[in-house]
């Protein structure tokens, strides 16, 4: 219970501080637009190229693919991973951890509450820009979608955090962590489905993105295709494994650095 | 102007020095972004492999852009990383320490800073270059021009940078807007280039000159095109000109945060 009510506390402050810096959400709203609309318009010019189908996946489908990977990313829940190299190179790490709370929980939570607030306009914003410009895909119209959805998008956040938890703690070790920061930022991305949406993928390269965690945490973008239909409980069964798999690896991860830590006080 | 530039190398050069003192971190971040870099390749190669060759960008065009885009952006950003600190600067009140210097302060700014991993950019860049160069079998003709449009292509790149950087002054939360306007910039410069037709490519043309650090001078290489070499060369030189008078008349709105950070980092 004090843990939830700490959570509230962070989410709800990190809220407020948010709506207070509207320059926060212009710049999350124009990288989306650097990056999403921009993406859109170059699909919508190669599918009327290619006769509206390329793989068998009409333009709305892989749009709207594309849109989930991208709203997604303002949660920026792989800041995490910074967050926790900035603790340990500043030195923050030693008062944070004499706090009667959990360490990991807290960055979390500020995590999704410094997210939050962005995620919720452009997602919202931008659902209804592409409803209205190009329509929903009759997958989005089942009875299904929704509530798989939000399974796979709740999974989809512990994973992250987890993977991203991962690469932070590895600053105790590796004191700059931005290199293996980049290159597991980059397999997200390839893997999940960003500039090139996963049904356009070869077969190899799907399976390893069904397979590995780096796609795994971006399973939102698979909602929109018609094999979510019959495969969603085996994908989220796939979440399940890697969470309790990197659950595990941050709970060992944590407890040996917790043990490297020397505490000077001061 | 001898002797600012004569500052600008002496800056650079300590700043190179500094960052090579942490060896470790130094080349870890170097090959880690070469390494982070190649996604991009293996993204739009596997682009074309799936959608079929779009406005006659090949695989090989694709390398070209990188090589383009990484050069640019490395050798600015590897040099003169000062410029993208501009909003952390103004934020913490050490820019006063700037405007305080003898020196020219654009060419002060721009060198007060470095970037391990955008010589990994430039590193990247350029072995992106070599293997373009093969791929397409350049000929001499080629090879200059690509050597003029890596040069110009520096110079929008720098140009855009010192733009989105100076327009830290008019905003309240400047690190956060200047990183999306960045990123509006930056982010469709490495975009399959053959993708962009129509009003989408005459935006990122002339209004967000995205294109002009890669996928013009791509195009102008490949088709062995004047024309378009000229287009980038214009472009280049007044974004460069935009720049420079946008920085001067952006300063002027600077008011001192009155923080006590004279003479510190």
């Amino acid at each position: 219970m004090k843990e939830l009510r700490l959570a509230k506390k962070i989410i709800k402050t990190l809220v407020k501080d948010r709506i207070q810096y509207p320059g926060r959400l212009l710049a999350d709203t124009l990288t989306t637009s650097g990056r999403c609309v921009v993406l859109l318009l170059l699909y919508y010019y190669v599918f009327n190229l290619k006769g509206g189908l390329i793989n068998n996946t009409t333009f709305i489908v892989a749009a709207w693919s594309i849109f989930f990977y991208f709203a997604f990313m303002n949660l920026n829940l792989r800041n995490i991973a910074r967050l926790i190299m900035a603790d340990v190179q500043s030195g923050n790490i030693e008062v944070l951890l004499n706090k009667p709370i959990s360490y990991l929980l807290y960055r979390s939570w500020w995590q999704i509450g410094a997210g939050l607030y962005s995620f919720l306009v452009v997602t919202l914003l931008g659902s209804v820009a592409l409803i209205l410009i190009i329509g929903i895909p009759s997958t989005m119209t089942i009875a299904l979608f929704l509530p798989t959805v939000f399974l796979t998008f709740l999974m989809a956040v512990v994973l992250s955090l987890l993977i991203y938890i991962i690469v932070g703690l590895l600053s105790f070790w590796i004191i700059d962590i931005n290199p293996v920061f980049w290159l597991i930022d980059k397999m997200v991305m390839i893997l999940g489905g960003s500039y090139l949406p996963v049904a356009l993928f070869p077969n190899f390269l799907y399976q390893i993105s069904i397979y590995s965690p780096f796609g795994a945490s971006q399973f939102i973008t698979h909602v929109v295709y018609e094999s979510w239909q019959m495969n969603w409980y085996w994908l989220i069964l796939v979440q399940i494994f890697w969470i309790i798999v990197l659950g595990l690896a941050v709970y060992f991860m944590f407890r040996s650095v917790k043990k490297k830590v020397s505490i000077n006080g001061g | 102007m001898n002797k600012e530039i004569k500052f600008a190398m002496y800056a650079i050069k300590k700043n190179i020095q500094n960052g090579a003192e942490l060896r470790g971190s130094f080349l870890i971040n170097i090959f880690g972004m070469v390494i982070n870099n190649v996604a991009y390749i293996f993204l739009w190669v596997y682009f074309i492999k799936s959608v079929g060759v779009v406005g006659g960008w090949t695989a090989a065009d694709i390398i070209g852009l990188q090589a383009f885009v990484a050069i640019g952006y490395g050798f600015v950003f590897s040099t003169m990383m000062g410029i993208r600190k501009i909003p952390e600067y103004i934020n913490s009140g050490s820019f006063d320490r700037f405007i305080l210097s003898p020196k020219n302060l654009l060419i002060r700014i721009a060198t007060a800073s470095f970037n391990a991993s955008a010589i990994g950019d430039l590193i990247f860049g350029l072995i992106c270059f070599a293997v373009y160069i093969i791929l397409i079998s350049a000929n001499f003709y080629q090879f200059l021009m690509m050597l003029v449009l890596v040069v110009l292509a520096t110079i929008a790149n720098l140009a855009i940078s010192i733009i989105v950087g100076a327009s830290s002054f008019f905003f309240m939360d400047p690190e956060a807007i200047t990183k999306g306007f960045f990123d509006l910039f930056f982010a469709p410069s490495l975009f399959h280039g053959g993708a962009f037709q129509g009003a989408l490519r005459f935006v990122f043309t002339f209004i967000i000159p995205s294109l002009v650090i890669g996928t013009l001078p791509v195009e102008a290489v490949r088709n062995m095109s004047l024309g378009k070499l000229a287009l980038v060369a214009i472009l280049a030189f007044v974004w460069f000109f935009i720049a420079l008078r946008f920085f001067r008349y952006a300063v002027k709105k600077y008011e001192s945060s009155n923080f006590m950070t004279f003479g510190s980092q």
